[in-house]
């Protein structure tokens, strides 16, 4: 399954026509890396379900978060979001779980990768980013960047030695995601009383399945259609991932990761930034709900889950760089 | 007479998400709308708020992306949320004084090869619109063109200023694979296709100018606001000038 290089995104070229890209999921993604003392937006490897092995050349540490798969050495089970140590030599396999889709795998110091337009992000559409623009493939070898912070030198110190080693804690990864993730909070659209009161009705209170049609530019949704009384056209404007477009046929697409920057179908609604997460990890087939909160709500969402990804950092020890 | 409302812009301001606001300044393609946008987004690079970050420029929009946690900490700024803050900010900007030298739009010479290979929908242009091919290429190539935006691909040109003559609806199947510099046309609108990529536009012709590369700053060619001309070249200049590009390129 594709596996490709990516970090906290391009933020700086949306002008000019580039996606952010970077991490699915975000969440995923920085629990890693601060798992190891990293900086919390280093170069990781999304890999997208199981499937992938690779093999530890010399000694690493490393860490892993998300729900798309679950390490293993030798069948045996590696916990996710703590410091690992692998001694050289170690094959690891990418076991599948039915849980999600996404995973991220962090080395200490970060993957050592050039970055192209300020980032690390691999945008394959455009042959940006990553390794050489492209997925990961067998046979390709990653080093780890020589820039270990004194927390990771000191957590590879500790778990160091001739086998498989990590501590009986990790990150509490679900402290910061909601108990049900299959509803979605999301926040009206600028072009949400464009809609038939019906659909608007549909939209917040019945299913919808995501198709086979969805990757990491977007998801293709399948569910009650969504009439647009106004018929009016748009004149194309900037949109950002987690916005939801509905097509003339009445579909929805929620855009992701790799979303265009600008598009031109009536926008419903704008999925709340700290719920980004739980949809990278929908599989095709995957029902969801949406759920109205205010603009105002979604930002307090953002500023405590920030305030709480620094407390977990502090907690261990490190340096933080997000701050608040 | 007041001064200050006459060079305020009007506009109204939506959120776009936790991170980014949009400026609406109208509902229309238009040269002055684009005008307005072109000069603001120039304003608020020159006085950036706490937290900004970057603009994304449309149609008839300008979006505004910053940073949340440096919003909120911002002593400078008034609101009890972002949102509030960012727009006061941006409410208070159109009345800045003086606001300084407007940089215009830059003028480029885009040449074009057309027809042939290079263009495999030039005949039907022509003959949707009862032109020769040879007309189509002479109206294409005698208009002042604006980009509107750079979207859909990076580096890709929305392009005003067709002439109306030449206004063909896209293709009914969209290619799979279009060529990079590729010249199209989709309805009212011409563009330039900088990756190889599938698309529904009507192709006439093709640039052996590289119009983005990461190795450049900014790394697309055009910018909102800037003039396009296309200047008609034969086939062989096509290959000289794409070596030449490609060797600045380095």
């Amino acid at each position: 399954m594709m596996s490709t290089l990516q970090d906290k995104g391009r933020h700086a070229y949306l002008s000019q026509g580039v996606p952010v890209s970077g991490a699915m999921d975000t969440l995923s993604a920085r629990i890693a890396n601060q798992a190891l003392g990293n900086d919390p937006h280093a170069a990781v490897i999304e890999f997208t379900y199981g499937g992938a092995v690779f093999h530890a050349v010399t000694d690493l540490l490393i860490a892993y978060s998300g729900d798309g798969a679950s390490l293993e050495v030798e069948s045996q089970h590696l916990p996710p979001d703590r410091p690992i140590f692998v001694p050289g030599g170690t094959e690891i396999r990418l076991a599948d779980t039915s849980k999600g889709c996404y995973t991220y795998l962090a080395v200490a110091g970060g993957w050592n990768i050039p970055e192209v337009l300020e980032s690390r992000s691999t945008y394959m559409p455009a042959g940006i980013g990553g390794l050489q623009g492209r997925a990961l493939r067998r046979g390709d070898v990653l080093q780890a960047a020589d820039a270990t912070s004194a927390m990771t030198k000191q957590l590879f110190g500790r778990l160091t030695g001739g086998a498989v080693n990590y501590p009986k804690w990790g990150i509490a990864r679900w402290l910061l995601l909601p108990a049900n993730r299959k509803v979605i909070c999301v926040i009206p659209a600028q072009e949400f009383t464009w809609f038939e009161g019906l659909s608007v009705v549909n939209f917040l209170s019945d299913s919808f399945r995501i198709t086979t049609q969805s990757n990491r530019m977007g998801y293709r949704m399948e569910g009650p259609p969504i009439r647009n009384y106004a018929k009016r056209e748009l004149l194309s404007t900037a949109v950002v991932p987690g916005t939801i477009q509905v097509t003339g046929d009445g579909n929805l697409i929620l855009l992701m990761a790799d979303s265009q920057t600008t598009g031109g179908y009536p926008r419903i609604a704008q999925v709340v930034a700290v719920h980004m997460p739980l949809c990278a990890q929908l599989r095709p087939g995957d029902e969801i709900y949406f759920k109205e909160i205010s603009r105002n709500d979604a930002e307090k969402l953002y500023v405590q889950q920030e305030k709480l990804l620094k407390r977990l950092s502090v907690s261990w020890g490190m340096n933080e760089r997000i701050g608040y | 007479m007041d001064l200050q409302s006459q060079s305020a812009e009007t506009f109204t301001i939506y959120s776009l998400s936790e991170y980014a606001v949009t400026l609406e300044f109208d509902q229309q393609i238009a040269t002055q709308t684009l005008d307005k946008i072109v000069r603001f987004n120039a304003l608020l690079h020159q006085r950036p708020f706490d937290g900004f970050e970057t603009t994304v420029p449309a149609y008839a929009t300008l979006s505004i992306f910053f940073d949340p946690i440096q919003v909120m900490r911002s002593s400078g700024l008034r609101g009890v949320n972002c949102f509030q803050r960012v727009s006061d900010y941006l409410r208070g900007l159109r009345y800045a004084p003086g606001s300084a030298t407007y940089p215009h739009g830059d003028t480029l010479t885009i040449p074009v090869c057309y027809g042939g290979d290079f263009g495999p929908d030039l005949d039907e242009v022509a003959s949707r619109n009862g032109l020769t091919p040879a007309e189509v290429i002479q109206q294409h190539s005698a208009a002042l063109y604006r980009v509107y935006l750079i979207g859909f691909t990076p580096g890709f040109p929305y392009l005003g200023g067709l002439p109306e003559q030449l206004a063909t609806p896209r293709k009914q199947t969209p290619r799979p694979s279009i060529s990079r510099g590729s010249v199209g046309i989709a309805g009212k609108q011409t563009g330039i296709y900088p990756q190889d990529t599938p698309g529904g536009w009507q192709i006439i012709g093709r640039t052996p100018l590289s119009l983005f590369n990461v190795a450049n700053r900014p790394p697309a060619l055009l910018k909102a606001g800037d003039q396009v001309i296309f200047q008609p070249i034969p086939p062989e200049q096509f290959e000289f000038n794409r070596k030449a590009d490609a060797d600045t390129d380095r």
